[in-house]
């Protein structure tokens, strides 16, 4: 019986879920939880609720229970990823992001996410490499740190004075949240250009900041991930090539007869492209 | 009206050439990712067809650029020019492979011919060169009859290139 209300409580929160409704869905699966403690679907439901209300820990704490229940699940890493990536945590978040990416490829009916994934492994990466950045750019200039702490400084005091205009009513819930999403992006930017300025005082900094040709696909002028060399030498990124050759199935340097099952991995090149997207992601993502 | 790929590929392009233009090379108006215009001048002066012009392209880029070629015409009447216009607002070259309304007939960028390694800096270079080996004042041969009853996108005719000497 209690199987049956739970699965039902289950439904009642996916709709409210569906609806936009996360606070009720949240009250749903935790009642379901109560009838049916031992599904592990019933916890990344309601970690997936509670990421919507921001509620990083509690979600974190279901998706740490629905894995103890289901080890091969890959969507409380996906999850999990999500909140310990905004809890600060890039190095965690990544290898929880890894986990879903691992688990997402091996299944054959879940690589819709693999998409999705993709994106959130690359946003990890950016995020751990801007950690490191940041610790980087602070060691080298004291001043910077001081100027970027005192931003945030500024920006706890702005949020929490929000806070209290919303607690004495003076604000209400919407305004204030639209009004500490602003205040964060405007110290986000203050930041990046603080670093910009500096960054550009340094002439070490800016030689740095180029991008080999080498690595770089003639197709779509983009940094290669998987790059594939033709018989006459020449690498291409592969999803480019093979966009051209499926209306064109010829060299684009040399015109002669080229098609897909001609190509080859460069490995080397691949390895000098990977290296390249670990030292510089954190740029080289929005070049 | 170009695709994400398509409009990555020429936010790059575009910033080389805002950076630099190849000699006789100017851009003139990128507004979007869809229609271009850009300057060229012939830089050989014992050429006295071109000497002292200066010639309008408007490159158009469609969703599957760079995999299929834009389509470049040279100008001749500004966007908002005269109407109508008593002359033309722009010259149009003198070549054999150029009609008097300006659209061209070059192998690369035709569908079968073009490469998505070209772009447009080297389709420009390309005409560049195309002009200057040039020294028959000449149009096509059915100029008139093709400028008179052609009513079709450049990008829909198939040229044939039979005539490699010029």
């Amino acid at each position: 019986m209690s199987l049956y209300q739970a699965e039902q409580l289950k439904e009642h929160g996916n709709a409210h879920f569906k609806r936009g409704e996360y606070d009720e869905a949240i009250a749903r699966y935790s009642q379901a939880i109560q009838q049916n403690s031992n599904n592990p679907l019933l916890y990344t439901n309601r970690a997936n609720a509670r990421l919507k209300m921001k509620l990083w820990e509690d979600a974190m704490d279901d998706c740490m229970r629905s894995i103890s229940l289901m080890a091969e699940n890959m969507k409380a890493f996906y999850f999990l990823g999500q909140a310990q990536l905004e809890l600060h945590h890039p190095n965690e978040a990544l290898s929880s992001a890894l986990m879903a990416y691992d688990l997402c490829s091996k299944s054959s009916h879940q690589t819709s996410s693999a998409f999705a994934i993709t994106g959130f492994v690359l946003k990890c990466k950016k995020a751990k490499w801007d950690l490191r950045e940041k610790d980087r750019v602070r060691r080298r200039h004291d001043l910077l740190g001081e100027l970027e702490s005192k931003l945030e400084e500024d920006k706890k005091r702005e949020i929490s004075s929000i806070e209290e205009r919303k607690v004495t009513g003076e604000l209400g819930s919407v305004a204030a949240s639209e009004e500490t999403e602003a205040t964060t992006e405007t110290t986000q930017q203050k930041i990046e250009e603080l670093r910009n300025s500096f960054a550009i005082s340094d002439p070490n900094h800016l030689e740095k900041r180029e991008v080999p040709e080498y690595l770089v696909d003639d197709i779509s002028f983009e940094i290669m991930h998987d790059p594939v060399v033709t018989r006459h030498g020449h690498s291409y990124e592969r999803a480019t090539i093979v966009e051209h050759l499926k209306r064109n199935p010829v060299d684009p340097l040399t015109r002669e007869p080229l098609s897909v099952s001609d190509l080859r991995p460069n490995l080397a090149l691949r390895k000098a492209c990977d290296e390249f997207w670990n030292n510089n992601s954190g740029w080289a993502f929005d070049w | 009206m170009a695709s994400s790929f398509a409009v990555k590929r020429l936010q790059r392009e575009l910033i080389k050439l805002q950076a630099q233009t190849p000699p006789g090379i100017t851009l003139i108006s990128a507004n979007d990712f869809s229609e271009w215009h850009l300057d060229i001048r012939v830089l050989d002066d014992t050429n006295p067809l071109y000497t002292n012009q200066t010639y309008r392209l408007r490159f158009t880029f469609s969703a599957t650029y760079p995999i299929e070629p834009p389509e470049v015409v040279f100008l001749t009447r500004a966007p908002n020019g005269a109407d109508p216009p008593v002359l033309n607002d722009y010259p149009v070259p003198m070549h054999p492979h150029v009609y008097s309304n300006g659209i061209i007939c070059l192998d690369l960028l035709d569908k079968q011919a073009w490469s998505p390694v070209h772009n447009v800096e080297s389709v420009c270079i390309s005409l560049q060169s195309m002009l200057t080996g040039n020294r028959k004042n000449e149009r096509p041969p059915n100029d008139a009859d093709f400028v008179r009853s052609n009513m079709r996108r450049p990008r829909d005719i198939s040229f044939l290139f039979h005539d490699e000497k010029v």
